[in-house]
Order: C-alpha cells, then structure tokens, then sequence
C-alpha cells in the first residue's frame, strides 16, 4: 500500500514537473530557433520581392463510361512576400463540374475551397517555418504535380486521397546538401484539424516525409508516413519516386502508398519528342503521356472509399496522353484511359486547354 | 499520449535549430556560388539547377521581373524544399 501511494505521489510529481517544464523548454527551443545570431540574409532576395498573383484556368471536357462531363476550373494562387524571410501564400479552387441534364442542357455543382493559406517563416538555410492550412506533403504529387498546367495527365491517380486531405496545424521542412552528391528534403508536421476530400472528414494527425535528391542522375526517391491521432490511430506509409536521365527528355514519377483506406501505385511517363528529327518545331513542343496504375481495396466499406474519392473495388487503369505546348503555360491537352475493375470497365476520354498565369502586383512588380 | 505531437516538434525543433547553429560560421560554405565574380559561370550554373531541380516537376518557364522571380522562387523554396544554395542559382540564371 506504502509503495502504491509513493508510486502515485512520484507520478503526480512527475506529472507537475511536465506540465511545469515542458512550456520552458520549448519556449527555449523556440527562442533559439527564431533567433539566429547572424545577421545575413538566407534568403536570394537581393531584389526586393513584390506580391504575386498567379494561378490556372482550366477548360477540361471528358467522357467517362459514356458520361460527359465539362470540368472548369480557376484555381488563384497568392504570394505575399513580407521582409526578407516571410511569405504568405495561398490557393483557392473554383470547379465547375457540369453534365449532360435530361432537359438538354448542362448543369452541375460549383464546387469551392481553400486548398491552403500559411505563413512561412524561412528560419535559416536549413529550416523554414509553415504555420496554417497546408498541402499535406505526403508523397509527391499531391504538393508538386497537382496544377493543372504542371500534371502531365489531367486525371487524377487512384490513390491521390489517401493521406493528402489539407492540413491545419504547423510544419517544419526544408532541403540541404548532406554531400556533394546528395541533397536531403524533409517535411514534418502536426495537424489539429483535417477536412477531408469530400469536406465531411475532420481528423488529428501528425506525419513527415524525407527524401533524398541526387542532381547528378536527377533522381529522387523519398518515403511518407501519416499517423491519424484518433479513432482508429491507422499509419499510412508511402514511397514516391522522380526521375529524369540527362540524356534523353523523359520525365518519370511514381508513387506507393499503403493504408488502411487501400493501397496501390502509379508510374508515370512523360517524353518531350524534342530529340525527333522531323518536324522539330511541332514536334519539341509536344509531349506523350503513359501512366499505369493499380488500387487495392482497403479495410473500408465502398461507400466510405466512395466518400474519400476512392474506387469501392480493386482497379487497374492505364492511361495515354499528349500535350501541345502553345506557348509557356498554356497546353493543349488529350489522354485515353481504360479503367478495370470489379465493379465494371469502362474509358475515359479527356481533351480540353490549361492555362497558366502570373500577375506581378504592386510598386515595382514589371522591375 | 496527448502531448506526442509537441514531444516531437520540440525534438525536430531541437535538432534542427543545433544543426543550424551548429553551421552559423560556415554558412557561406552552403552558399559559395553567390560569391563567384563570372556572370557567365554563374548562368551554366543557375540553368544546371533549374534543369535539375525545377525540371522535377515543370518545364521552363518565361523570365519573369526580378522581383517577381525573387517572390516565384521563394515560394518554390517551400513548396519543392530546394536548397538555398540551389535557390540562388537558379534565381541569378532566372533574372538575368
């Protein structure tokens, strides 16, 4: 009984001394971290920056199993750079999906919403700071490849909603060289409160993910990790892949993940024709597109996949594209793709236009 | 259990502010290109950059203002976790 009462005393002492110390010692930490002692710019900034409006304008028509579909989207993204080391940022999504209606005419949902708006804090060359809504920097494409005049195919992967909801929290991450031969990128982050693809979803969860780049063979290869911080408490594990030989216009990505929600992979290919020897001046502006991609069904029931953006059975789907580049940032863009599945096959036709934009804003924005 | 999160930013906080203090005095080692006098060197360089960093994701872009590019590129710096020294590079190369 002695001992029992000495051990609960101990853990509420234990108790108290935490909660009495842990604020101080990351006050401490803090404290070291926004305060660096030197006074040199880390950022390149030696012309001042100015605000930035830019963003996408998508006109994208598809027939998927028959049903056509006329997907508009305006997707504005603002910099706003304050000082030598902040930078507020932020993108919006405006989408227009409209259908074919029975009376002849087209109509459908406007969807809208805030992809992410933080604020970055560039701490030191190793460090940067992000406190906000955020892109969940899990795997690649959902960060780096999801605007539309960057995506090499306008539909999306199969496994894009698998722990790529937008987060609302903080982050720390940044890129360094750790060899001549070597750069590391890193990204770890603490969400208190997640909206989910479909906008129902609310969740707790913390994660990261680490790569390394090699610039000689310009490879990437990298992990992901996500752990939901309720409910069931499930992880999810992803690994992503890019690459591009420097001897031949090829661009490749790739990306596994595996949760609970389901798993599968996609490897992408995109070549520029530019090395073709006839019609040189058509052919470097246009790009071939092939994408193979399976999803495997997870603990989940179809509805709840259905919810997340995701097929209720296991899918295999291959994909084929071309792009026309017109000029820099506006594409002409088409693909096919076949999907096959339990629940049916069927194809997938896409053509339409992307076009990219940025609006220097302010004083000294032409300069 | 609750208190997981914050255990771990402080750790990366930890370890990532000694890391940079650990480095104060030799930051200019991470950043030596802007240091170089050849505008012509610097170019190959930044291009060198662009084509392997950038190119991961986007073909080239128009030459934006300087200005505007210092903005592009600084969110490019968050958003692809280049490196600083990359950075600067492939902003000399983007606004000359």
């Amino acid at each position: 009984m002695g001992l029992k009462l000495f051990s609960l005393y101990q853990k509420s002492r234990s108790l108290r001394l935490r909660q009495a110390i842990l604020p101080r010692v990351l006050g401490l930490l803090l404290l070291q971290f926004f305060a660096p002692a030197h006074a040199r710019s880390q950022t390149p900034d030696e012309e001042k920056a100015v605000p930035i409006l830019s963003g996408t304008l998508g006109f994208l028509p598809s027939v998927t199993a028959g049903q056509t579909l006329v997907d508009t989207q305006f997707n504005p993204v603002l910099l706003v750079p304050i000082g030598e080391r902040w930078l507020v940022e932020s993108r919006g999504e405006f989408e227009g999906e409209f259908q074919h209606q029975p009376n002849g005419t087209f109509g459908g949902p406007l969807n809208k919403h805030l992809d992410y708006l933080h604020a970055d804090y560039i701490a030191n060359p190793y460090v940067t700071v992000t406190a906000g809504r955020f892109l969940t920097p899990f795997g690649i494409f959902n960060e780096r490849l999801y605007p539309m005049w960057i995506r090499a195919l306008q539909p999306d992967p199969l496994i894009l909603p698998i722990a790529t909801a937008s987060s609302d929290g903080a982050m720390l991450r940044g890129g360094f060289p750790v060899t001549g031969r070597a750069n590391l990128n890193y990204a770890a982050y603490v969400s208190v409160a997640s909206i989910g693809v479909a906008g129902v979803e609310s969740e707790r969860h913390v994660g990261g993910r680490a790569g390394f780049f090699f610039p000689g063979p310009r490879l990437e290869v990298g992990a992901s990790w996500q752990k939901v911080l309720q409910d069931d408490r499930k992880n999810a594990i992803g690994l992503h892949m890019a690459w591009q030989p420097p001897a031949i216009p090829l661009s490749m990505h790739s990306e596994f993940v595996r949760s609970n929600q389901g798993s599968g992979y996609w490897i992408e290919g995109a070549y520029r024709l530019s090395q073709v020897r006839f019609w040189q001046k058509a052919m470097r502006r246009t790009e071939f597109v092939a994408r193979g991609q399976q999803f495997f069904s997870g603990n989940i029931t179809p509805d709840a996949a259905a919810s997340l953006g995701l097929p209720g059975a296991n899918t295999q789907e291959s994909d084929f594209g071309l792009n026309y580049f017109l000029k820099d940032g506006l594409k002409l863009v088409g693909s096919y793709g076949r999907q096959f599945s339990s629940a049916g096959n069927f194809n997938q036709w896409t053509a339409g236009i992307a076009y990219r934009f940025v609006l220097p804003l302010g004083r000294g924005g032409n300069q | 259990m609750r208190q997981f999160p914050i255990v771990i930013l402080a750790l990366i906080l930890a370890f990532t502010g000694m890391a940079a203090s650990s480095n104060k005095g030799e930051s200019s080692a991470a950043t030596p290109i802007v240091h170089a006098t050849d505008p012509d060197a610097l170019r190959a360089l930044g291009e060198q950059r662009f084509r392997a960093n950038c190119g991961r994701c986007h073909a080239a872009p128009q030459k934006f203002p300087p200005r505007a590019m210092a903005t592009v590129l600084r969110h490019m710096r968050v958003r692809a976790t280049i490196t600083d020294e990359d950075m600067r590079a492939v902003l000399f190369y983007m606004s000359q």
